[in-house]
């Protein structure tokens, strides 16, 4: 008897919440998007009777791991207890502490999941998602029709399953972005200021900057990298966009071809220069022992002059230093090249295959967790997510176009109310619109054109100004069509595979020889460099260098149609 | 209760045939067990627990001489025999981890031993109560740090930006300009070894501080009434009160001796001194887990326990055979 009461009290709870949500629903976004709100009910209800609607919005925890370090959002966070209200589920989430591998090799050994996790190969090859295409043909037709476009790539290369759903990299209607995430060559807006608004275009003329201000200010750090663990690149992947190559990873190619270019003398070129500003005391002298926090934490002194880096591996950094009221700190991208080539840098980041969330074979119910990321890919709600709560987070001025008071701006610039009203650290691995929406707005703050150049501080504004420019990204040529295959880097490699080896072996040489290089007396570089290619060449390269190849085939052959 | 009666018994025993323990001088018979069997009936959970989680596992062994792939069934997975270890043999690097391995642990007992002992005679002669709490739970509280926290703290002393230790050197002119203790490998092992002191000594120093309380304070003024001064009794009287703890801990290490550590080395590595840092745990991690290799990881794992007992069967022998006390 108690349980049958208790059930019905849900159902009509339910229904009152269902209410409201239709209520919300019309009145937040009366001009626009009252269509989409029609059509997400119809999803629901028209795959269950009205009984069974009620258990649909029935509370749900669904535990969730995501391979990346982050903060829990508060318990009483804003867009999740709104999710919670709306559908009724909840999220216990795991953010990834210690180190990926190590932690993903014991889940897989013990085959203890979570219901969802981000996308990850070693996963994948463990077999732990379950398949995905049904699910989204049966449930979830917002989600299909949002992949619709990159349905094939988006498939596993060994079986031809969806496992996980791409996080970024699936566009509508126009691309803006005025923010740069992408690989460069780092200078601090100070230093360019105090130089006069320099554009290095070389390496040479890059270093020259850092010699002249340390000359002044010789306690700055003047060229900065990393070693660490898997953040490897800042010191690896230089020498790829020197040469006018997109960021395929470990490998060049050219004409369809794939090789490594760790050997090469586009490498060569880079880290005998970088021993030479190491000779001249440019180079931090503790790039290379030091760990990611220290790294971050050194960017978040103020001190380091410039780096190499991709912006979103240092942009923690930098978030400190526009808390600490330091804007002069940070940093503006260049794209730096040998003579001869063609620069690209910037690429139209690729659907990031592997990247986002799927379900584990261990999930209670695969069916509500597709609907509700149906739900969530609607643009309602992604507006509710990317943006915030109209009137709250965000303003719409009269012809429509979302903005922000400078109030609201300050908000979102402070990690605590982050916490509390946003889902940052979730939100990276769900399916998400970028773009714009149907209503012409760009899909989040950061991208909004005149949102963001409004929301820039005064100090921002004047340096944009002298270069003439109106936003981060222009300082890099706008990208090139993508090849079909790119990119190479998220071609898997089979666990335990030769070719896996080889990639492993690669990285142990280049972590340990190229720190050597770099800090060895320059009349020594020679005989370091040779002794490490030559170690190169001791490897099955081949190996690995067939299987990227075989990859770059496949990926032509079965992605160039649609 | 003396000699004489268990002799007798012994004796008594031996002419009815009985199976004697000459450890215990007890005869193990179903007797004796139903006299002791609160003690048998306590021992059982610990039994089944070892057994659980001791023994089971074990058949994970089988890994080793498969290809192991997680997401198929026993039958399904492909059977190697001995490759997994040939590769573990044939490859430089393990040769290199194994080296690492062995001398990193073997610093880290010497100097963790020595440096307990040592710590634990000098608290034995203070008499001020006071100071020597203070100074023991100074010297323990590292113990209950992390290895991510305490490899947090060796890395800042460490620093060439205001690291303590360099601060120290140079102002004690011993160093011109800093050094960059993590960047040489052949500073490596030392700062392991030190940083094991700091953490440990402390924690190593309770249990020989406890033996040294069981020895008969009536051997001190013996002594002191044969003449010995403080550096005599120690040497004479506290010291070889403790021995017998010594050799049993000593035992005990050498059975770890493949296990020299994972996070410290895992976190205060870096490229630089990788030649040096690598240990066989890391190894594992890397070559293993990381790349879904487990039969490797369960091959490096047999080939560390087998070691262990080699090495533990063969201190027990030595010990044994020096008249010492020994573990089994």
């Amino acid at each position: 008897m108690y349980k049958k009461e208790k059930r019905s009290a849900w159902t009509a709870a339910a229904g009152v919440l269902a209410l409201t949500l239709a209520l919300t629903g019309c009145g937040s976004g009366s001009n626009n998007s009252n269509g989409n709100t029609g059509s997400k009910n119809n999803a629901v209800g028209g795959n269950a009777s009205p009984a069974a609607e009620g258990e649909d919005n029935a509370p749900v925890t669904f535990s969730v791991f995501m391979s990346g370090p982050g903060q829990q959002p508060t318990g009483d966070n804003k867009i999740l207890k709104l999710m919670k209200d709306k559908t009724g589920v909840s999220f216990n989430m795991e953010f990834l502490v210690g180190d990926l591998q190590q932690k993903l090799g014991v889940m897989i050994a013990g085959g203890d999941y979570p219901d969802i996790m981000s996308g990850d190969d070693k996963l994948i090859n463990a077999k732990a998602y379950i398949p995905l295409e049904d699910l989204i043909e049966q449930y979830a037709p917002n989600l299909k029709k949002h992949y619709a476009d990159v349905w094939n790539q988006i498939k596993d290369e060994s079986d031809g399953h969806i496992y996980v759903l791409p996080s970024y990299g699936v566009y509508q209607g126009k691309i803006t972005e005025p923010t740069y995430q992408g690989p460069g060559f780092w200078l601090q807006k100070k230093v360019l200021e105090e130089m006069g608004y320099p554009t290095p275009k070389t390496l040479d003329e890059y270093f020259d900057i850092i010699a002249k201000y340390k000359e002044k200010h010789p306690d700055a750090i003047g060229f900065e990298s990393l070693n660490f663990d898997w953040r490897v690149f800042p010191l690896q992947n230089a020498p790829e966009h020197l040469s006018g190559h997109p960021n395929d990873g470990a490998v060049i190619v050219d004409n369809n071809v794939a090789q490594i270019f760790a050997d090469k003398d586009i490498s060569k070129t880079y880290y005998k220069k970088l021993n030479e500003i190491n000779a001249q005391g440019l180079m931090d002298k503790e790039a290379f022992v030091q760990n990611y926090d220290q790294y971050l934490a050194k960017i978040a002194s103020g001190k380091v002059v410039g780096m190499f880096d991709q912006h979103w591996n240092f942009q923690d950094g930098e978030t400190s230093l526009i808390s600490q009221g330091k804007i002069e700190d940070t940093y503006i991208g260049f794209p730096l090249l040998y003579p001869g080539y063609e620069e690209w840098y910037r690429d139209r980041g690729a659907v990031g295959t592997n990247r986002g969330f799927g379900i584990s074979i261990n999930a209670k119910d695969p069916v509500r967790i597709i609907k509700f990321w149906d739900q969530m890919i609607t643009e309602d709600w992604q507006k509710i997510i990317q943006w915030g709560i109209e009137g709250e987070d965000y303003e719409v001025n009269a012809d429509g176009s979302f903005y922000r008071t400078p109030e609201q701006r300050k908000n979102a610039d402070q990690t605590s109310w982050q916490l509390a009203n946003k889902i940052t650290g979730m939100h990276g691995y769900m399916p998400k619109i970028q773009g714009t929406y149907s209503d012409g707005n760009a899909a989040d703050p950061g991208t909004q054109p005149q949102e963001f150049f409004d929301s820039l501080k005064p100090y921002d504004q004047k340096i944009l100004k002298a270069y003439n420019k109106k936003s981060w990204s222009e300082f890099f040529k706008e990208p090139k069509e993508n090849h079909i295959y790119f990119p190479a880097y998220s071609i898997v490699l089979k666990d335990g595979s030769p070719a896996q080896l080889a990639q492993s072996k690669l990285n142990d040489l280049q972590v340990k020889y190229l720190p050597k290089a770099i800090m060895a007396s320059p009349d020594e570089f020679e005989s370091v460099w040779s002794d490490y290619v030559k170690q190169i060449h001791k490897l099955d390269i081949k190996a690995y260098e067939d299987r990227i190849n075989e990859g770059i085939q496949q990926r032509i052959e079965k992605w160039s149609v649609k | 209760m003396s000699d004489a009666v268990l002799d007798k018994q012994v004796k008594k025993q031996k002419t009815r045939k009985r199976r004697v323990d000459p450890e215990i001088g007890v005869s193990l018979s179903w007797k004796t067990l139903k006299l002791q069997k609160q003690l048998i009936f306590m021992s059982v959970p610990i039994a089944i627990y070892l057994i659980i989680f001791n023994y089971v596992p074990i058949w994970g062994w089988i890994m080793a001489f498969q290809n192991y792939r997680p997401a198929l069934s026993f039958g399904q997975q492909e059977w190697v025999g001995l490759q997994q270890f040939k590769f573990l043999f044939a490859d430089d690097t393990f040769i290199m981890v194994l080296r690492n391995t062995i001398a990193m642990s073997f610093i880290n007992l010497v100097l963790g031993t020595t440096t307990a002992i040592g710590l634990a005679l000098l608290l034995n002669e203070i008499r001020v109560k006071y100071f020597k709490r203070i100074v023991q739970s100074i010297s323990y509280l590292p113990h209950f740090l992390s290895w991510v926290i305490a490899a947090g703290i060796v890395a800042t002393s460490l620093s060439i930006d205001d690291g303590i230790v360099n601060v120290i050197l140079m102002k004690l002119h011993l160093i011109k300009e800093p050094i960059m203790w993590l960047s040489e490998g052949k500073y490596f092992w030392g700062i392991v070894g030190a940083s094991n002191v700091w953490k440990e000594v402390g924690w190593g120093t309770i249990i020989y501080l406890a033996a040294i309380t069981s020895i008969d304070p009536s051997l001190y003024e013996a002594a002191s009434i044969d003449g010995a001064k403080r550096f005599q009794k120690m040497r004479y009287v506290t010291l070889p009160g403790i021995k017998a703890t010594f050799v049993i801990l000593l035992i005990m290490n050498i059975g770890h001796i493949l296990d020299a550590g994972f996070e410290l080395q895992y976190l205060l590595g870096n490229g630089l001194t990788i030649d040096y840092s690598q240990t066989i745990d890391i190894f594992v991690i890397k070559y293993g887990i990381s790349m879904g290799n487990y039969s490797l990881a369960t091959a490096a794992g047999i080939f560390k326990t087998i070691v262990s007992v080699i090495l533990v069967f063969g201190a027990n022998y030595t010990a044994k055979r020096l008249g010492e006390e020994r573990l089994i």
